[in-house]
């Protein structure tokens, strides 16, 4: 082989080389790799855990984040890639605040990088980010969480805030659980702690007149 | 010897020790709970200090709900021991058990009656409607605090039986239930037995197992006089535990009811520094 054919098929292969592979930080087995199943991960119902669109589904599965909106951008090899004044110098923080509540982030101290990569920053739906569904819990998750399998995986990590109007569609029963137990929780306290001040007070009532209660 | 028995028997050793088990235990499970909620804040991070950091607090956490769990477990069986089977389930009715009963709908409503001056107060039996209550809460809390920390004590095994996005759902529930046990227990059941006029500064019925007579007269009148009615109310009465037992028992109460108040005060300081959502 002269050394001009081996230079056009170096440059060639350069070429043809997946872009989605220029943001690797891992290897490319990562990248194209679907994980890691046991046999219940690949039962019919389990394709849920995969679904790259999730849609309406009935019974305790509707209850579930299926309806979640997705951005066009989370399908992009570069999720940044329509925003205008997008720098990767910019903290993540600066425009990404509601997905710094969350456990992971707060309390233990993970940064977005540790699950969403360098840069360019992949979209969650696009086919070759580490953060896909058919990958997320054996190239994500399983970093910490030992065995973590997909259903682990749909985890929320950014979850909704529970009792925002908007949550009712998108996850409804973290809204409706979450509702009933504050009324819950509310009605108790909106009782006993004016109530037992009250009856604290008619004891006094009681003591000061210096006459028996019973009738 | 007579004038010295001024109380009146009320609970057995068992209630006794299951009572002061749930108090430790609910106690470690609200410390090592709340150092990990408020463990953004210098507050949470130096009550976690005091165990070790955040892994050993969570790990205590999670050793002292099982015990919790294993407790409540034994409070079950006891329960289906302690029910008379031959005579179920008319046997759960009558003024002995802690069964709510119409008579308890009565006793609110009558209650709630004498609070606002409309009615006399009135005539309580062996347990009054916000004594089962305090008893039942103790059951639904349990339920609902110790399915969803099951479901949180290991969620890789949880998520291979329902979908992991529930653990979103548990924790929430988890939380919301703790809060709410923690502060119905730091205020209206400190408040309700031990700072109200007739019990303060502290009621130690549940620690000696015996009620004072004169309080049992104001809260419990229709019980003494079923005993007198039944001829038991002279077997009923002890005299009151030695003094140093009871310096103990009042050093020890106060204690629990430093600390619940303490986290009480705290958390609600601490907790617009909370940014969870």
């Amino acid at each position: 082989m002269s050394i001009g054919r081996t230079i056009i098929c170096l440059l060639v292969a350069l070429l043809l080389t997946s872009p989605a592979f220029g943001q690797a930080t891992g290897t490319p087995k990562d990248m194209a790799g679907t994980g890691y199943y046991r046999d219940q991960d690949t039962l019919p119902g389990a394709i849920r855990f995969y679904s790259q669109l999730p849609g309406g589904e009935g019974g305790l599965w509707g209850l579930g984040p299926s309806r979640q909106k997705i951005r066009r951008s989370s399908f992009k090899m570069d999720a940044h890639d329509e925003v205008a004044d997008y720098s990767p110098e910019v903290r993540c923080k600066k425009c990404h605040i509601p997905q710094t509540k969350d456990l992971h982030y707060l309390r233990m101290g993970i940064t977005c990088v540790q699950c969403h990569r360098s840069q360019p920053v992949a979209g969650v739906y696009h086919y070759y980010s580490s953060l896909n569904p058919i990958r997320r819990h054996a190239y994500v998750c399983a970093k910490c969480h030992e065995g973590a399998t997909p259903s682990f995986a749909s985890y929320m990590v950014h979850e909704p805030n529970p009792i925002a109007p908007e949550t009712r569609g998108s996850f409804p029963l973290f809204y409706y659980v979450v509702w009933f137990m504050l009324i819950l929780a509310s009605g108790v306290f909106l009782f006993f702690l004016p109530y037992t001040a009250l009856w604290w007070i008619r004891e006094l009532v009681a003591k000061l007149k210096g006459r028996p209660d019973h009738g | 010897m007579a004038d010295e028995r001024t109380r009146l028997k009320r609970f057995t050793p068992v209630h006794r020790l299951w009572h002061l088990g749930l108090i430790l235990v609910f106690m470690t499970l609200s410390v090592t709970g709340i150092a990990w909620m408020f463990f953004e804040t210098p507050w949470g991070r130096g009550l976690a200090n005091l165990f070790g950091g955040y892994v050993n607090v969570l790990e205590i956490h999670r050793t002292a709900g099982l015990v919790m769990l294993a407790g409540f477990t034994s409070h079950i069986l006891y329960m289906i021991y302690r029910i008379d089977w031959k005579g179920f389930p008319r046997s759960l009715l009558g003024p002995e058990t802690l069964v709510f009963q119409w008579v308890d709908v009565k006793g609110f409503f009558r209650h709630l009656g004498w609070v606002f001056g409309l009615n006399k107060l009135p005539h309580f039996d062996r347990w009054s409607w916000w004594e089962k209550f305090d008893y039942w809460a103790v059951w639904w809390g349990l339920i609902i605090i110790g399915v969803t920390g099951l479901m949180l004590y290991n969620p890789v095994l949880t998520s291979d039986y329902m979908p992991g996005w529930m653990l979103n759902v548990a924790l929430w529930v988890h939380r919301i239930e703790a809060v709410l046990a923690m502060g119905y227990s730091f205020t209206a059941h400190f408040m309700i037995e031990h700072w109200r006029l007739g019990s303060f500064p502290f009621n130690a019925a549940m620690f000696d197992g015996t009620l004072d007579i004169e309080e049992a007269k104001h809260d419990h009148p229709e019980w003494i006089a079923r005993l007198e009615k039944e001829g038991r109310l002279n077997e009923a009465l002890v005299a009151p535990p030695p003094v140093p037992l009871r310096i103990f028992y009042f050093l020890f109460g106060y204690s629990i009811i430093f600390l619940g108040l303490f986290l009480l005060v705290f958390a609600i300081a601490n907790a617009a520094l909370l940014t969870l959502f």
